[in-house]
C-alpha cells in the first residue's frame, strides 16, 4: 500500500512546526524519515492518526482520502508504533498484543492464533506471560510493534523503533522488515542504519522536504553538511551493499 | 501455559466471589443492633420468596422479625451490594479513562458534586416535580459538572496533558467548593429534618436504603457493569495512552466523554441516595488487580463489582453492629480503610504517576 502525505503543515502553540511536507511510500519497501532533533519527523508520522492534527494538507492511501476511513479502518490497514508508550498498568505481554485485535477485521484466524503468529514474527514467542511492567525498554518496543502487526496492518510505520534496542536486535528488527515484503515507514537517527536499510529517504530540516532518493542521492556529502554539519555520505560497495561513512576515511569507494 | 492457568483462576476467583456474595447478604442481614439467628434469616428469605409466606402465616416467624429482615435490613444489604459494586467498576472506569490509579468518584470530585446536586434538589426542590428523580438527576448533574471541571482544569493546568499531581490538586480543589456548597445549603435550609438527611450523605450511609429507593440504582449498576464490562477492550486500550489508543483505531475523545458520563450517572444514582462514600472505587480495583494479576479490564470490571460489593456489604454491618443502636456513619469506615491505603499507593507509585 502506498501513503501519500500532501502539503502537510501542522502548527502547534503558534508555531509552524511543519510547513508542506510532501512524502511517499513505496509499496512493499522501507522509506526512511531522516533530520535533526526538532525538525517535524514524528510529527508528520503522527499526523495520520489525528494524533497531531494538521491545519492543512491531505493524506492517502492508494489515492482514498483517509478521512474517508474510521480510525478503526485505517489501524486495520496501518499499524503505528510511537516512540514511548506508557506502562502504568500491569498488562502481560499477551494482553497488549491482542489490543490490537480491536482493529482487525478477518475475523477468520482466531485470536489466539493472531496474537500467536505476531510474537513468533517478533521472536518474542517467550515473553508471552510476562508483566509488561518487567521488561526492557527494547522488549517493551518489541511487544509495541507485534502489537501493530495484530491490527492486521500490511504498512507499519515506527518512530524510531531501534532507540531501546541494543545492536543485535536493531539488526534482527530491520533486516526483519525489510525481509517482510512490508511497506514501512521508519523515522531513523542512526544514518548508518538508513543508509543500509531504507530504499528511499526523505531528508527533513526545519520542518520542510530538503532531498529525497536513494540513500546515496539524500544522504550526499553536501546534504549532510548542510543538515546535519558534519561529514559523511552514504554510498553503495562493491558487493552492492549499502553503507554510510564518516569519520572522514571511507571505508567503501564513493 | 501462563494465561491458560490465568483464565482458569479468575474463572474460579469469580465464582468464588460470586457465592461469597450470596453468603455476605444472608449473613450481613443478620446482624445489626438486634442479632437474628442466620436459620431464621434464611428461612425466613426462602419462606417469603419460594413459600409465599405460608410459614410466617404459620406462625412459625415472628411478624416483626420479618418487618426487620425483608422490610429494614434487605434493602438496606442489596443497596450496599449495589453500591459497593456501582462505586468499585467506576473507580476502575476512572483509573483507565485518566489513565491513573488513583482515581476514583471521591478523589476526582464526583461524588461531592452528585451530593451538591443531590443536597440542592433536597433543601430546595423545583417544585413542579419533587421527590427521587429530581433528587437522582440534580445529583447527576453536580457529578457531571465537578467531572468536567476537574478533568479541563487538571487538564489546563498539565500544559494539556493529563498529570496525576494537578488531576489530584483539582479534585481536592472541586471537592472543596462542591462540599462549601453542600454545607452552605444546609446553612440556609428550613427544616431540622432536613439538615439531619444532608448531614447523613456527608458522612455517607446506607439508612436511606428502601425498597422504593432500589430501582434507579439497580439499573444504573447494572448498566455499568454490562457496558464497562463489554468496554473492557476499549478501557484497555486507553490505558495505553491516547497516543497508542488513537493508534489502534479507537475514537479517543468521544468514548472517554460518553464513559465518564456514564460513570456520572451510576454515582449519581448512589450518592443521590447514600451521600459521600470514599475510596470505595480506589482500593476495590487495586486488589482486584493484584489478586487476578492482569490490569485486563474484561476481568477487573466484573470481579471489582463482586468484590465491591461483598466490601460495603461488610463495612455497613461493622456500621449497624459496632456501637450497639448508635450506627457509625458508613463513610467513617471507608475513609478508615481507604485513606491509608491511597497514602500507600501514593507512596508506591510517586504521586501515583506513570512507572516507566
Amino acid at each position: 500500500m502506498t501513503i501519500t502525505f500532501e502539503n502537510i503543515h501542522v502548527r502547534l502553540g503558534g508555531k509552524e512546526i511543519l510547513k508542506g511536507v510532501n512524502l511517499s511510500t513505496i509499496n512493499g519497501k522501507i522509506t526512511g524519515i531522516i533530520g535533526p532533533n526538532g525538525c517535524g519527523k514524528s510529527t508528520l508520522i503522527k499526523t495520520i492518526f489525528g494524533i497531531c492534527k494538521r491545519t492543512q494538507g491531505e493524506i492517502y492511501t492508494d489515492g482514498t482520502n483517509i478521512r474517508e476511513y474510521s480510525p478503526r479502518q485505517l489501524a486495520s490497514m496501518i499499524g503505528y508504533v510511537g516512540q514511548d508508550s506508557a506502562a502504568t498498568f500491569d498488562f502481560s505481554v499477551e494482553d497488549i498484543i491482542a489490543m490490537g485485535l480491536y482493529a482487525r477485521h478477518d475475523r477468520k484466524v482466531s485470536q489466539k492464533e493472531a496474537v500467536q503468529a505476531a510474537m513468533r514474527e517478533l521472536d518474542i514467542t517467550e515473553l508471552a506471560g510476562r508483566s509488561i511492567l518487567s521488561l526492557s525498554g527494547g522488549e517493551r518496543k518489541m511487544v509495541y510493534i507485534a502489537r501493530a502487526v495484530v491490527q492486521g496492518a500490511e504498512t507499519l510505520i515506527l518512530d524510531e523503533p531501534t532507540n531501546h534496542l541494543d545492536i543485535k536486535h536493531q539488526l534482527f528488527l530491520l533486516d526483519h522488515l525489510k525481509n517482510s515484503g512490508r511497506t514501512v515507514l521508519i523515522v531513523l537517527h542512526d544514518l548508518r542504519l538508513a543508509s543500509h536499510y531504507c530504499d528511499h529517504i526523505y531528508l527533513m530540516n526545519n520542518g520542510e522536504n530538503h532531498a529525497d532518493g536513494e540513500p546515496s542521492e539524500a544522504l550526499s556529502e553536501e546534504n549532510v553538511r548542510n543538515i546535519f554539519g558534519i561529514s559523511g555520505y552514504a554510498f553503495t560497495g562493491a558487493n552492492g551493499s549499502r553503507d554510510f561513512s564518516m569519520f572522514g576515511d571511507s571505508m567503501g569507494q564513493n | 501455559m501462563k494465561t491458560g492457568t490465568h483464565i482458569l483462576t479468575n474463572t474460579l476467583l469469580f465464582s468464588v466471589l460470586a457465592a461469597a456474595v450470596a453468603v455476605s447478604v444472608i449473613f450481613t442481614i443478620s446482624i445489626g443492633s438486634t442479632e437474628i439467628p442466620i436459620s431464621d434469616v434464611y428461612g425466613i428469605i426462602k419462606d417469603h420468596i419460594f413459600g409465599g409466606d405460608a410459614e410466617l402465616e404459620a406462625g412459625i416467624w415472628a411478624k416483626p422479625q420479618f418487618q426487620i429482615i425483608w422490610n429494614i435490613r434487605m434493602p438496606r444489604v442489596l443497596f450496599g451490594a449495589l453500591c459497593g459494586a456501582g462505586l468499585a467498576i467506576c473507580g476502575a472506569a476512572m483509573q483507565a479513562l485518566v489513565l491513573n490509579p488513583i482515581a476514583d468518584p471521591y478523589v476526582l470530585g464526583v461524588s461531592s458534586g452528585a451530593s451538591a446536586g443531590a443536597a440542592w434538589a433536597l433543601l430546595m426542590p423545583l417544585p413542579f416535580f419533587e421527590g427521587q428523580y429530581q433528587t437522582t438527576i440534580a445529583a447527576f448533574v453536580g457529578a457531571l459538572f465537578s467531572a468536567f471541571v476537574v478533568y479541563f482544569m487538571a487538564k489546563r493546568a498539565g500544559g494539556g496533558k493529563l498529570q496525576p499531581v494537578t488531576l489530584l490538586l483539582s479534585g481536592t480543589a472541586v471537592n472543596a467548593v462542591m462540599s462549601a456548597i453542600t454545607s452552605y445549603l444546609i446553612f440556609r435550609a428550613k427544616s431540622p429534618e432536613s439538615i439531619a438527611a444532608v448531614y447523613n450523605w456527608q458522612m455517607g450511609s446506607l439508612a436511606a436504603a428502601q425498597w422504593k429507593t432500589l430501582l434507579l440504582p439497580t439499573v444504573g449498576v447494572t448498566l455499568g457493569i454490562v457496558i464497562f464490562t463489554a468496554m473492557g477492550n476499549r478501557f484497555n486500550m486507553i490505558m495505553m495512552g491516547d497516543d497508542d489508543a488513537a493508534a489502534m483505531g479507537l475514537h479517543v475523545r468521544p468514548f472517554r466523554a460518553v464513559m465518564f458520563g456514564f460513570c456520572s450517572i451510576v454515582v449519581a444514582s448512589l450518592v443521590s441516595v447514600t451521600g459521600i462514600i470514599g475510596f470505595v472505587g480506589l482500593v476495590i480495583p487495586h486488589i482486584v488487580r493484584l489478586i487476578a494479576r492482569t490490569s485486563n479490564n474484561r476481568v477487573i470490571m466484573p470481579l471489582s463489582a463482586l468484590l465491591g460489593s461483598i466490601y460495603l456489604m461488610w463495612a455497613d454491618a461493622l456500621a449497624r453492629s459496632a456501637f450497639g443502636a448508635a450506627e457509625l456513619p458508613l463513610g467513617i469506615i471507608t475513609a478508615f480503610v481507604g485513606a491509608p491505603f491511597f497514602m500507600f499507593l501514593m507512596i508506591k507509585n510517586g504521586y501515583g504517576g506513570s512507572r516507566k
